[in-house]
This record gives structure tokens, C-alpha cells and sequence, in this order.
């Protein structure tokens, strides 16, 4: 549709600019079609809230190149890798789209749909290999996304909360239970956990069990398949995690993802385990509110000394292999890996920019970035376990739901997760 | 004369009568074959390829449906689902069905307000599957919904709980919210049937003495057969069928633990949660899906028709 309509400009716009002699600058370089002086690329996405903020980014780069329109077309997130994989099958799709990172990735990459950067955006080269993983093709190792954002996990709290009741935020893993145990006593809800959305549970399980396993270290074993996820570090990771169930509030079991951010804003609940994403919908629900973020400390028996800080690529943008403007959407997301995009993209987002050296103005962010790069811990079951079906993160979801709900332990929990990615994950010694 | 125009009246209107009956049907013809023959032929060749995204692949047969059933966890999840919609079906005859008989021969007899009852009971019909599941989890909500609230301002403490987070309750409350939904269906179905029952067959068992429920049992009863077994073969369907109103009150997960995992939600996640062969898996499991569906509609049909009676 929007092809044709280009179509159509393309046409009748040389008459028009005869006419009114208002001709755009310059005609771009990149420019294929040759008649047509204006290009315009879309790039689809899931973010539909995010749609003004990418309007202002855009128009740096369009100021910066005359005669070219970047256009973001928003789709509901929950339909958008379905919209996504049959735009990406015709030239009337994409240009440069959102790409979902790690496991997600993976379809569009067999499909032959995305265009490898290795060789076209040189910037990637600045940007650490745990970032690049999350736009990867599993098989063929090549980089197919500009990695745009990096979420990182954490305990947010609510700051008049715990100054009320004399807490400061917990450095070590028995001061944080202090914490709870006062809150707990003062009819405070110390952790706002979400049960019902499975989900939510093995990123609240990263956020606690972290320190048990070790993070990284013990994932490169994972992956060299010297370690698995029934040996004893990920399986006592799951009860440690599980060891602060008694702080999740009173009935917990039906707690839904919503509700737990709604006992969190509301102030019934004095802390909220999970994504930094979540400062943006916290912030707008209660403008009133004053957060802060602790990292957990290390666990007993942990792996580690130091609060570990788990941290995944959120998506990258890249290009579609049936795009007709290619060398302009390749110039795009080459901008897109500039501290330029970098900086506009945090600002107007308020999110973690994944371009190196781009440090966020939002002090919290700018908290949780230098926490993340100082002790970085992986989003295991997302993030690397994901490029085959069934994805260690679903099994996971699965799992841990029937082991926070009392209904199995926690080797059964990990031999699930265990059991179902023996199936196809074949470790690299 | 008489015999010849006859037989060309006769001629002509069965001529008449078999291109308006093309006619009407036709469209119909169309729409169904373009909206249910093609994707479901379409599904079953889907289902014999290897699929990498939208691009089909190798020819693997049955391959899929091969994977589908043997890859773990699906080979626990699939007859844990058949599992659950099997109770979901069981739940919903006992409560749905009966509760809507009950309305319907209360109705009968106490024609006062029918109108009204009628259509209240039938109200909730008109509301999107999806709506229903989001009022009732926010209803049922064990943080701020007014259900726990009213439990405990009556001083039923005990009872209060999280409603959709436990596993032993979570199908139960999907069985009676399903019921709340559609209630009205059978109801007014059974209303209808009560209707068709000649008075003097019911005239004639109170001579004879039968009591009231002398009555219902062996007169009105087998006479609603053919109503009981349109509403069961209904009933199965929808229960097998399930998927909107699940997704709604437990996710895509199927609930805690996955309590309500159900045969839908299974081939949701096939499809949209799925890996790169998604398309391949999926097809291959909704295929297997109707086959079932399909074959045990038509076993309880003919097993129901079997016990129809004529008054």
C-alpha cells in the first residue's frame, strides 16, 4: 500500500515541484529509483506508546539528510513478530525494522529475511560481544541488528517508604531480609512479585539467584556444556530466590503482573523486583513517586563477593533483505550505532541506550548502566538458551511457577528446564 | 391433460426449485469452503513441511506431527490439556447445562417475568469472551478485587484467596465463569423444547397420579432429548475449543502451574510463541486437534440420536 502510494508521489511529484518550485535539496546518493527525489523509510516496530519520542529522534537524522523520511509504523507488540515475519517476505514491508533479540531473532534469520551487518555497519565493531549476542544468528554467528536498547534488573523501591521505617537501601544479603522482616512487621508489603504472569518469574528469579550460580562464569560453562541447569549452583539458585517468598505479600499466588505494579505505585508495597523498564510506567502512574534501586547482595553459600546485575538486549533495529532502498536503510542503522542515536534515544526514551559510551541523563539509569557494566551477569533461560524449541525461558516460566506454587521442588524445576533443551542445545567445548 | 400438467407443473417446479436452492446456496458454499475447506486444507499441507520462518522447507510427512507429539514437555502438555478440557467439558454439562435446565423449566412453569429473566440471563452473551475474563480477574484479584473484599467484610476470611493463583481452583473458577457466560444458551434452548412438549402427555401423567418430579423424569425429560443432545455436542465443541476466555484469565501459560492449560492455548503458543518451524508444528497440531474434535462430535451425535424418543 505504501509502496503505491510512494509510487504515485513519485510520479506526480516532479510536476508539482515544476510547479510550485519548491524542490527538496539535493537528491540523496542512496536514492534507487531515480525519478522519485524523496525517500521514505519505514521502520516498523512494537513500541506504539514510543511514537512521538521516535518522531523527535528521527528528525535528527532527517535534518542531517535532506531529500530522506524516516517514518515509525508502531504494531501491537503481541501481534508484531506475526505482522513482522510476512512484512519482511515482500519489498512492500520494512525497510529497517525492530528486531526482537536473542531466541525471537532466530525465525526471521532462517527465513533469509534480515540483511548480516558484520560488513556494512563498521560501528559494530565498538560494541561489547555480550550485546552483539543479542542480535546474533545462532548458526551462522553473523550479526543481523543494531542493538538499540539494554535492560538491566533490579530491586526498585519506593524511597519515602523505606526512609518512614529508617531502612537504607541493603548492602549485604542479611541486612536486605532486615529490611523485609521490619517492613513485614509494619504491615508494609516489602516485594511487589508478579506469580501470574510467568514471565515475571525468571526474571525475579535472575534478580535474587543470581549471586548463587555465579552468572557468567558459570554460563560459560553452560554453554562449553561442562555445568547444566541440575547441577547444584542454578538449581540452589531457584531456592534462594524462593527463600524470599515469605516477603511477596499476602497471597501472593494470584498476584498479577499488573497487580504488582499497582501495590508498588500505590505504596502497599515497599519494593519491586524487576526490569528497569518498569521506571517509566512507575513514573507515569505516580509522578509523586521517588524510586531508588539496590542490587541484591550476594546470596550465603553465593558464587560471587559482589551484587551481580543481570542485563539482556532488549532488540535491535536491522534491515530487511527485500527492502528496494537498501543503501539508504543501511545508512539508518549505521546512524543507529552512532552516540548520536545514542544519546536521543536514551533522552527522549528514557531507556539504556546499547551504543557504547552513551551515558543516560536520568540519574536511576545512569545507576543501573554502571552497575551493569561493573558486574554484568546474563539473563541465562532469554537470552542464551533460547535459539531452539522449546526455549529455556518458557520451560523456565513453566517451572518455576510450579516451584514457587509449592508443586514441585526445585531439581524437578531445573530437570524440566534441563529435559527439554537436551533436546536440541549443543554445547560449543 | 390432468397427469401431462402435472407432470409438467411438477417438471417445472422441481426445475424451479433446484436452481433457487443452488442459489441460496451458493454463497454460503462459497464463504464456507473459502473460509473453512481452503485453511484447513491449507493447514494439513502446512503441516507436512519443515517450515524456517515463512519459508517452507523440506517435505517431512508426518514429521511434525511426529515432533509435535514426542518433544518434550509438549508430549506432557498435550494430554495434560486433553486432560483439562476433558473436565472443562464435565464441569461445564454439570453446571452450565443443568443450572440452564433448571432456569428453563422454572421459566416454564412460572411464565411471570419470563420476558425479563430471559433476557437477563442471556445478557452476558453479548460481551466479548476476552471482556468477561478481564472483569472477572480483576473481580477475583486477591490485591484490590471485590470478591476477596466481600469474603472478608462477611467474616469469611478463610475463604478469601487468590482464586485464579491456586491450581485447585483456578479450573473450577474458569468452569463457573464459562457458566456465568453462557447459561442463557441452553436455557433458552431447553425453553423452547419444554414448549414443544404436548400438554397431554404432562395432563396425562397427573391423572395417573405421577408426582411433579415423577413427571419430569419420565415424561418432559426423554422428550428433550433431542435438545439435551444438541446442547452436548455443543457444549463439546465449545469446551474443546476453548481458547479466549482462558487466555484472558490465566495468560498464554494456561494459569498456575498450568492449571487451565488447555488445547487452544497449547496451539497458541505452537504457533505464536513457537520456534522457526512454527508454522509446521502448529498446523500439524491444529490438524490433530479438529480430527479429534471432529470425530468424537460425530460418535456423541450418533449415540444421542440413539436415544432420542418421539412423543
Amino acid at each position: 500500500m505504501l509502496r503505491t502510494r510512494r509510487g504515485v508521489v513519485a510520479v506526480v511529484a516532479p510536476l508539482i515541484i515544476g510547479l510550485t518550485a519548491c524542490a527538496p535539496s539535493a537528491p540523496d546518493s542512496a536514492s534507487s529509483s531515480g525519478a522519485a527525489q524523496q525517500i521514505t523509510l519505514d521502520v516498523w516496530g512494537w513500541r506504539q506508546e514510543d511514537v512521538a519520542a521516535y518522531k523527535k529522534i528521527f528528525k535528527i537524522y532527517e535534518d542531517a539528510h535532506p531529500g530522506v523520511k524516516v517514518k515509525y509504523v508502531p504494531y501491537k507488540s503481541t501481534e508484531y513478530d506475526t505482522i513482522l515475519r510476512t512484512g519482511l517476505a515482500d519489498a512492500n514491508g520494512p525497510d529497517v525494522a525492530q528486531l526482537r533479540s536473542y531466541g525471537l531473532l532466530q525465525p526471521l534469520v532462517a527465513a533469509g529475511s534480515l540483511v548480516p551487518l558484520g560488513d556494512e555497519v563498521k560501528e559494530l565493531g565498538a560494541f561489547p560481544e555480550t550485546i552483539l549476542d543479542g542480535a546474533r544468528g545462532v548458526t551462522d554467528k553473523k550479526v543481523y541488528g543494531v542493538p538499540f536498547a539494554i535492560q538491566t534488573m533490579h530491586v526498585i523501591y519506593n524511597k519515602a517508604i523505606l526512609n518512614k521505617h529508617g531502612i537504607a537501601p541493603p548492602t549485604t544479603w542479611d541486612s536486605m531480609i532486615a529490611a523485609f522482616d521490619k517492613l513485614k512487621a509494619a504491615e508494609v508489603t516489602p516485594l511487589a512479585a508478579t506469580m501470574t504472569d510467568t514471565w515475571m518469574l525468571p526474571v525475579q528469579q535472575e534478580i535474587f539467584g543470581a549471586t548463587t550460580y555465579g552468572g557468567h562464569d558459570y554460563l560459560k560453562r553452560m554453554l562449553a556444556g561442562q555445568a547444566k541447569f541440575t547441577d547444584r549452583p542454578w538449581v540452589d539458585s531457584l531456592t534462594t530466590w524462593k527463600g524470599t517468598s515469605k516477603y511477596w505479600g499476602p497471597q501472593f499466588e494470584g498476584t498479577s503482573y499488573t497487580d504488582a505494579q499497582a501495590l508498588f505505585t500505590s505504596g502497599k508495597a515497599a519494593m519491586f523486583p524487576g526490569g528497569i523498564w518498569e521506571l517509566a510506567a512507575f513514573a507515569k502512574a505516580g509522578p509523586e513517586l521517588e524510586m531508588g534501586i539496590f542490587n541484591v547482595p550476594p546470596a550465603p553459600g553465593a558464587a560471587v563477593t559482589e551484587p551481580l546485575v543481570p542485563g539482556f538486549v532488549d532488540g535491535s533495529f536491522g534491515v530487511s533483505a527485500k527492502t528496494p532502498e537498501k543503501a539508504a536503510a543501511l545508512d539508518l542503522v549505521r546512524w543507529m550505532a552512532s552516540p548520536e542515536f545514542g544519546k536521543a534515544f536514551s533522552k527522549e526514551l528514557r531507556q539504556i541506550s546499547a551504543v557504547p559510551a552513551v551515558a543516560p541523563e536520568d540519574p536511576l539509569l545512569a545507576q543501573a548502566l554502571t552497575a551493569y557494566q561493573a558486574n554484568p551477569s546474563p539473563y541465562v533461560t532469554y537470552a542464551y538458551f533460547s535459539g531452539g524449541t522449546p526455549t529455556a525461558w518458557d520451560l523456565a516460566s513453566e517451572s518455576l511457577s510450579k516451584f514457587a506454587l509449592g508443586r514441585s521442588t526445585a531439581d524437578q524445576a531445573a530437570k524440566h528446564v534441563q529435559q527439554g533443551i537436551d533436546q536440541w542445545f549443543k554445547p560449543t567445548p | 391433460m390432468r397427469r401431462l400438467a402435472r407432470r409438467r407443473g411438477g417438471y417445472r417446479a422441481n426445475r424451479v426449485a433446484w436452481r433457487w436452492i443452488a442459489a441460496f446456496c451458493l454463497p454460503a458454499l462459497l464463504l464456507y469452503g473459502l473460509f473453512v475447506v481452503v485453511p484447513l486444507v491449507t493447514a494439513f499441507y502446512y503441516g507436512l513441511f519443515r517450515w524456517e520462518g515463512i519459508r517452507q522447507g523440506e517435505f517431512v510427512g508426518l514429521g511434525n506431527y511426529g515432533e509435535v507429539l514426542t518433544r518434550y514437555p509438549l508430549s506432557e502438555e498435550i494430554p495434560a490439556a486433553l486432560w483439562h478440557n476433558g473436565l472443562f467439558f464435565v464441569g461445564t454439562m454439570a453446571i452450565q447445562n443443568t443450572v440452564g435446565l433448571g432456569l428453563a423449566v422454572l421459566l416454564y412453569r412460572n411464565p411471570r417475568g419470563k420476558r425479563f429473566f430471559q433476557t437477563v440471563f442471556s445478557l452476558p452473551y453479548l460481551i466479548s469472551p476476552l471482556i468477561v475474563g478481564y472483569i472477572w480477574s480483576l473481580l477475583l484479584s486477591p490485591s484490590f478485587g471485590p470478591v476477596n473484599f466481600m469474603l472478608r467484610t462477611v467474616g469469611l476470611d478463610s475463604w478469601a484467596r487468590p482464586w485464579l493463583g491456586e491450581p485447585d481452583t483456578a479450573l473450577p473458577v474458569l468452569i463457573l465463569v464459562n457458566a456465568w457466560q453462557w447459561v442463557g444458551g441452553p436455557m433458552l434452548i431447553f425453553l423452547a423444547a419444554l414448549g414443544g412438549i404436548p400438554r397431554e402427555l404432562e395432563e396425562a401423567a397427573a391423572m395417573d397420579g405421577a408426582s411433579a418430579f415423577r413427571t419430569f423424569w419420565s415424561v418432559r425429560f426423554p422428550l428433550l432429548m433431542p435438545a439435551v443432545g444438541v446442547i452436548t455436542v455443543l457444549t463439546f465443541i465449545g469446551c474443546f475449543n476453548i481458547f479466549d476466555l482462558v487466555y484472558a484469565l490465566g495468560g498464554s501459560d494456561g494459569g498456575p502451574g498450568g492449571a487451565m492449560d488447555v488445547l487452544g492455548l497449547l496451539y497458541y503458543r505452537t504457533a505464536f510463541e513457537g520456534g522457526t518451524n512454527a508454522i509446521g508444528e502448529s498446523s500439524a497440531l491444529a490438524i490433530m486437534i479438529f480430527a479429534l474434535v471432529f470425530g468424537i462430535s460425530v460418535v456423541l451425535e450418533r449415540v444421542l440420536r440413539r436415544r432420542e424418543v418421539t412423543p
